[in-house]
């Protein structure tokens, strides 16, 4: 069986579990190939992304069927019988006497029941596209990036989108099982003369490519990044909020890019365009190639490494394979596997035995911390402007762990708290990402909804669980994510590590609120409105008493009743009290921290796109730009 | 092995039948018992007329107290008025506002073995509007002021449950909207009766009382078995007169009935009150009136466990949530006539009978006996010890195992003939 056949099998293991879910899955492979590739090139995304229904006429005259009408009606599923037909519009029939009924009578009708609509079994279709200002493709190589899959986990260690590596190879495959219509990929690499254009689909039993066209056009303006054309069968309907969703969070997590959505439908009316704009320019660092942590090993993965090393010497090997293996540590390792080993033996003549000793002592042994140095986090700024952006909530507090490790992996997590905001509901509201991607299945088991929901007293930080508007974010970044369940879709809880780490990260925000919790403003309609009513009380009846009629009481009375002083005043007033007292408290609070902190302004600047000749230097964590 | 033979006699005895009779052998006709009431009564009156009940101001005591007093309606209104006045002034200058509230935690009060009962201290915590920790408590507060405010003006009583629904999304639970009321209590200087603020009705009264109710003249022998519901503000309350020997305080709705039922206080002339549980302010307020008014004195009939002493300690010394009205709420020389711990063994009591105390009931005992209201009266020390040590504790229906009209036919008439109170 080819890795092709075994994901065609089980496409459900890489999310493909049935149209509405291929469709967002294809989205997001998608979508996130086009942020790596942007970033890879450190280049600011611009992602636009287009799904197009497609009409059944249209698609059978896309793959050159002719249109046939039923001749045999009772054939097919959806037949009505004459009797089931009488039944319905009696059914139908009576349900409209009783709302005319009910409109007479003048109660309140009860939301009209749509007649249900005969369940069609038919397919529809859609067409995605995705277009981005990546790094592009080789011309050479486009074929088999999308044509073959390669089954293994990668030679290095990384943190990475993608949960399976299969990208747009899974939604390829998809679009053979369903539709049959091929890719189309239009690519182009930055200083690159032409733009390739591909148009291929996969031999599934081969796993290679079967190539359609493959040719160099003009290109003019310069362009560089991917576009990529996939006609899938999908379903619309069931997974639109699913999509919008992703987008959105999406959008909170990756803030330095720009996002267009567009959903064209063959009725205009249900044709749905986002923007989600850029608002800082900023990035993250992209993340770095790491080596194996000789904790993290099995015994099939050190076969692959010996197989695949271009050390020959084991003390070589233990060196430079794995992190946090000094020499003298490599030199002090091997004296103890046992006589039969040495430093200058060969790696690639270990018997089976004596790897499974290797293993053995990796696992018995004790070994530095992986450091987090090679993950990339969304980062504090990032993660805060995200929400702000999206959430416009009243409040928010951050937070960024350090690192720490699971299983020789390392991870941070990231999480941010925001209290009120539009669109969002009461009580909690959670979002979880992982490696910089939302996730938003199987929510219920997952370490954060767990934590928040179980473990954190809301109540000691003055946050109502039921009440208030609370949004919880949670960013966890490693080389490996320890994803549960079949889609790959959550974390576990069972893992004390990221659980403890999880419920740190949300305790510190909720101490940043409590501490700066502006909830004063909410009550001050209360106080002013009963001080009011006394004092109103009061100049009705003292106008007839007149007295005390010369001090301050007095005056301040006949003011409320000349209306010269109103509830309006004194809410105003009060606010402005409030305001200063709250300003007084940053300000203190800010030097206390240490921190001189200007009232942010949350505007953010294009820069002027000036055509200006760069040499660029790049190096994993940075791009030196030279102008000239 | 000592232990177990007399247990074993105990049981046999209770068996036997012969104990309900042995105690009611021992009763003396009660033209007898009345006369030993009479005596408590005509001493009762003696002193309560010799000793000149003390006030805070006569001690000259270190450290300052503070007391509110009962105000007039429209004091109240005026207090509120200069109060809310001073507070626009404040806010139109700009400066926001805060009340200053007389703290009413535990470390602000204070026992005053002369008065017998707990003080609040002066200390005051400040309760500004622009504080995190402080915004809400002061919006409640002022809400509360003003819902007083205009009970004061049309001179009206609602219950504490009313005004906490004037607004319920404040308040969000009715003991937040309670504590406050307490809280303005203290701020305005006056009793929580005076804001017009009333709890439900819970306490209730039966008996040889006669007083008037908002104007009705009350009968309290002719109410029936229930009796009489104490009216949540005592200002309704007046006009009281009795003939009776006593007042006989009843922790538990149980042990009142039956002595309702059975109309004890025909059979010795008393007033029997009940609370049903912990003490209400208007029980309390009604109690003290009694007494005061009355001069009669008070035997008290509560459980043989710590809460049953507590809810004792609450009608004499005042609770500690209450503490600053103190002064109108206690009922001083309250006796302790039973169920004593003491009264288990010397009335036979059987061993089904008794509970074993749990670890907190055993805990609760303890900390009593470091309170000072229980360390002045030797023989409450001796008895709580015998409990604490014994480790059992009884309800007064415990004594329904010898026929449930025991209570009123046998332990209550050889308790008071035999001047068993403490």
């Amino acid at each position: 069986e080819s890795p092709a056949e075994f994901f065609a099998d089980n496409k459900n293991i890489a999310g493909f579990d049935n149209p509405g879910k291929c469709l967002y899955t294809t989205v997001r492979e998608l979508v996130e190939n086009a942020l790596d590739s942007a970033e890879s090139i450190a280049e600011l995304p611009v992602i636009e992304i287009t799904i197009e229904e497609i009409e059944k006429r249209k698609f059978n005259s896309m793959i050159g069927l002719a249109e046939h009408g039923r001749v045999d009606e009772e054939l097919y599923d959806d037949f009505e019988t004459e009797k089931a037909r009488e039944k319905r519009l009696a059914k139908e029939a009576r349900l409209q006497e009783i709302q005319a009924k009910n409109a007479s009578l003048g109660k309140k009708a009860k939301a009209p029941v749509a007649a249900k609509s005969i369940k069609s079994r038919e397919a529809s279709y859609y067409r995605v596209s995705c277009k981005d200002n990546g790094r592009g493709m080789p011309h050479d190589d486009i074929p088999n990036m999308f044509g073959r899959v390669l089954s293994g986990t990668k030679y290095g260690l990384k943190q990475t989108r993608g949960k399976f590596g299969l990208g747009a190879k899974m939604a390829l495959i998809w679009s053979k099982m369903s539709t049959g219509l091929p890719i189309e990929i239009c690519s182009s690499m930055k200083g690159q003369s032409y733009s390739s254009f591909c148009r291929l689909d996969i031999d599934i039993n081969r796993n290679i490519p079967h190539i359609h066209v493959h040719t160099k056009k003009e290109n003019k303006e310069k362009w560089h990044g991917a576009e990529i054309q996939i006609v899938i069968e999908g379903n619309w309907t069931t997974y639109r909020s699913k999509i919008l969703h992703y987008m959105r969070q999406m959008a909170v997590i990756t803030p330095y890019a720009e996002f267009f959505f567009k959903f064209l439908s063959e009725v205009p009316d249900k044709n749905v365009t986002a923007r989600f704009a850029r608002r800082t320019d900023i990035m993250p660092p992209a993340p770095l190639e790491t080596k194996y942590h000789p904790s993290a090993v099995d015994l099939l993965l050190i076969k692959r490494l010996i197989s695949e090393t271009s050390k020959p010497k084991l003390l070589q090997f233990l060196q430079h394979e794995f992190v946090n293996v000094g020499k003298s540590y490599a030199e002090r390792l091997i004296g103890e596997m046992g006589p039969d080993f040495g430093p200058g033996m060969l790696v690639k003549s270990l018997t089976s035995q004596q790897i499974v000793r290797i293993h053995q002592l990796f696992r018995q042994a004790k070994f530095d911390d992986p450091s987090g140095d090679c993950l990339s986090p969304a980062g504090e700024y990032n993660l805060r402007l995200g929400i702000v952006k999206e959430l416009h909530p009243e409040m928010v507090a951050t937070y960024s762990g350090s690192a720490q490790v699971f299983e020789g992996h390392p991870f941070i997590v990231e999480a941010g708290v925001s209290l009120g905001g539009k669109d969002v509901k009461q009580g909690l509201n959670i979002f979880r990402f992982a490696n910089r991607i939302p996730l938003l299945f199987e929510q219920g088991a997952d370490v954060v909804t767990r934590t928040a929901i179980k473990r954190i007293n809301w109540n000691t930080y003055k946050i109502n669980q039921a009440q208030d508007k609370i949004g919880v974010f949670v960013s966890i970044v490693s080389t490996k994510i320890p994803f549960k369940g079949t889609g790959k879709e959550y974390i576990g809880d069972d893992i004390n590590e990221i659980a403890s780490a999880v419920k740190t990260a949300i305790q510190q925000c909720c101490a940043q609120l409590k501490e700066r919790k502006r909830s004063l403003s909410k009550y001050i309609p209360n106080a002013t409105g009963a001080i009011y009513e006394i004092l109103k009380e009061m100049s009705s009846s003292h106008a007839s008493k007149k007295r005390r009629s010369d001090d301050k009481d007095a005056e301040l009375l006949r003011q409320v009743s000349a209306k010269l002083v109103t509830e309006e005043m004194l809410r105003e007033k009060l606010t402005q009290h409030v305001e200063q007292v709250d300003y007084e408290m940053a300000l203190e609070y800010a030097t206390q921290t240490g921190v001189n902190e200007e009232p942010r302004d949350d505007i953010y600047i294009q820069p002027l796109k000036t055509e200006c000749n760069l040499t660029e230097f790049y190096s994993p964590v940075f791009v030196f730009r030279l102008i000239h | 092995m000592a232990d177990r033979r007399k247990r074993g006699r105990a049981a046999t005895d209770s068996d036997s039948d012969s104990d309900p009779v042995q105690f009611k052998s021992k009763l003396k006709p009660d033209s007898a018992i009345l006369q030993t009431l009479r005596n408590l009564k005509s001493a009762a009156s003696t002193s309560a007329a010799a000793t000149k009940p003390l006030s805070l101001t006569d001690l000259n005591l270190s450290t300052t107290c503070r007391e509110v007093a009962d105000l007039p309606l429209a004091s109240v209104q005026s207090t509120i008025e200069s109060l809310v006045l001073a507070l626009a002034h404040s806010i139109l200058a700009g400066n926001g506002f805060s009340f200053s509230v007389p703290s009413r935690s535990a470390a602000n009060q204070l026992y005053v073995p002369e008065l017998d009962r707990i003080v609040l201290k002066d200390k005051s915590s400040s309760r500004p509007f622009a504080a995190v920790s402080s915004v809400r408590k002061a919006t409640i507060t002022t809400r509360i002021l003003q819902l007083v405010h205009q009970l004061s003006l049309k001179n009206i009583h609602v219950t504490k449950r009313d005004l906490f629904y004037t607004d319920v999304k404040l308040f969000q639970d009715q003991t937040q909207s309670d504590a406050i009321l307490d809280d303005v209590s203290c701020i305005l200087g006056c009793t929580r009766s005076s804001l017009n603020v009333v709890a439900a009705e819970k306490g209730v009264v039966v008996g040889r009382l006669i007083f008037s109710d908002n104007g009705d003249m009350i009968d309290c022998t002719k109410m029936g078995i229930g009796g009489k519901a104490i009216p949540p503000n005592i200002d309704r309350v007046g006009d009281m007169q009795s003939d009776a020997l006593f007042v006989l305080l009843v922790e538990k709705d149980a042990a009142y009935m039956r002595l309702a039922e059975d109309r004890f206080y025909n059979r010795f002339p008393c007033i029997i009150v009940t609370a049903k549980g912990q003490p209400d302010v208007a029980t309390r307020l009604f109690l003290r009136k009694m007494k005061m008014e009355l001069k009669l004195p008070v035997l008290a009939l509560v459980d043989s466990d710590p809460y049953g002493l507590k809810i004792l300690s609450v009608y004499m010394c005042g609770s500690k949530n209450m503490s600053y009205d103190s002064a109108n709420l206690t009922t001083p020389d309250i006796k302790w006539l039973g169920i004593r711990p003491s009264d288990l063994d010397k009335y036979k009591i059987p061993d089904q009978c008794r509970l074993p105390m749990t670890e907190q009931d055993i805990k609760t005992g303890k900390d009593l006996l470091e309170e000072d209201f229980v360390k002045k009266n030797p023989g409450w020390v001796e008895e709580l010890n015998l409990m604490v040590k014994s480790k059992q504790k009884a309800e007064i229906q415990a004594l329904s195992t010898f026929g449930f009209q025991y209570l009123t036919e046998v332990y209550l008439p050889l308790k008071l003939q035999q001047k068993d109170w403490l």
